[in-house]
């Protein structure tokens, strides 16, 4: 296998032109920011309950990681 | 603090991985990228030509108060780029809470004690992953030190630090200073006092360790120089310049049980990703 770093000095298994390797390109946003409230949502967790966000944490701050895939 | 996590992954993808790896917090489905779209965060950098990777985010974290504010959040021009989890904490906390589990070196004297050590992730460095030098000076009672800048002839604190080929080292974080105003001469400065932080983040490229490549060492050497003087109000003691190592364990990645993943000498997933990768084409495929 070859391994192509990127500009950043990163290797991944797969080629450099990979969409999947494709990055936070300059200037775009990143959704709310400091100072904002995030937007609630409801969503299922992994075992199908519906979890309201904003209801869920209640009184607790939070975290909220966007991440791009638990299978690839 | 309560941490969610979203992705456009399936229920079932999901509770394979939430059981394989241990996940303790919600693993959040949203598979047609609803949130991730409302929220602002959709890789704009795919189309829908990109089939099966279309929908997901540019990874990143947003950190609330108990009001649901966002009072920080973390986004990288590298998807490689990832925060340690002691980050988030750190904000929530608005102090950094040292592990006492990670490479940690001591110095300094009764007056000033120092505390040199690797925060984030165990203390590890891998590939991408962001940690910090957290160098802790604690002062005793009375005693400041000088933040930048200093007039000429005095001593502002500075830490750096060095590391081998393929450590990238930002620059230094630094604590807010309160000012100190001396009447004579009259002269204002900036010093802190207490316990003082400062952080230098760093991660790690391919050169030093990389996820397509087995570990080349066990560990790396970081060296920290550190230079001060601490004053009360009256006198200073004499500057001083130490110089610390720290051995940080070198680690490979968590990678999914998937071909192309398989064979680097990663750490890979406990479990087959491959029905769901099959599965995660087809639904791609049927829009």
């Amino acid at each position: 296998m070859t391994v192509e770093r990127d500009k950043h000095g990163f290797d991944a298994p797969v080629p450099l032109n990979h969409p999947a390797r494709r990055g936070l390109p300059p200037g775009q946003s990143t959704g709310p920011e400091p100072g904002e409230l995030l937007p609630g949502f409801v969503l299922p967790d992994a075992f199908g309950n519906p979890i309201d966000f904003h209801r869920d944490r209640g009184q607790s701050g939070a975290a909220v990681v966007f991440f791009r895939s638990a299978v690839w | 603090m309560k941490l969610y996590s979203i992705s456009y992954d399936d229920q079932e993808a999901l509770a394979a991985f939430a059981r394989g790896q241990n996940i303790p917090f919600p693993l959040l489905s949203d598979v047609d990228s609803e949130v991730i779209r409302r929220y602002g965060v959709l890789n704009t950098e795919l189309t829908p030509d990109d089939a099966v990777l279309y929908g997901i985010p540019f990874p990143g974290t947003f950190v609330t108060d108990n009001d649901g504010v966002v009072i920080a959040k973390f986004f990288y021009d590298s998807y490689k780029k990832r925060d340690s989890p002691e980050y988030l904490l750190d904000v929530a906390l608005g102090r950094i809470e040292l592990a006492d589990d990670t490479p940690t070196t001591t110095g300094g004297d009764a007056e000033v004690k120092i505390t040199a050590a690797v925060h984030g992730g165990r203390g590890t460095i891998r590939q991408g992953l962001m940690r910090k030098l957290v160098v802790r000076f604690e002062l005793a009672d009375g005693l400041h030190i000088y933040g930048p800048p200093v007039p000429h002839g005095m001593i502002a604190t500075e830490v750096a630090m060095k590391g081998p080929p393929g450590l990238v080292i930002l620059d230094p974080v630094l604590p807010p200073t309160e000012p100190l105003r001396i009447a004579s001469p009259e002269i204002e400065l900036e010093v802190w006092s207490g316990t003082v932080d400062i952080a230098i983040p760093f991660y790690a490229t391919g050169e030093l360790v990389s996820e397509v490549r087995p570990l080349d060492a066990e560990s790396a050497i970081v060296e920290v120089e550190v230079r001060y003087q601490a004053c009360d109000d009256q006198t200073c003691l004499l500057p001083r310049r130490e110089t610390f190592e720290l051995e940080v364990p070198l680690d490979v990645v968590d990678v999914p049980a998937l071909g192309i993943h398989m064979g680097h000498g990663q750490r890979e997933g406990t479990y087959d990703a491959g029905p769901h990768m099959k599965r995660l084409y087809e639904r791609k495929a049927s829009k």
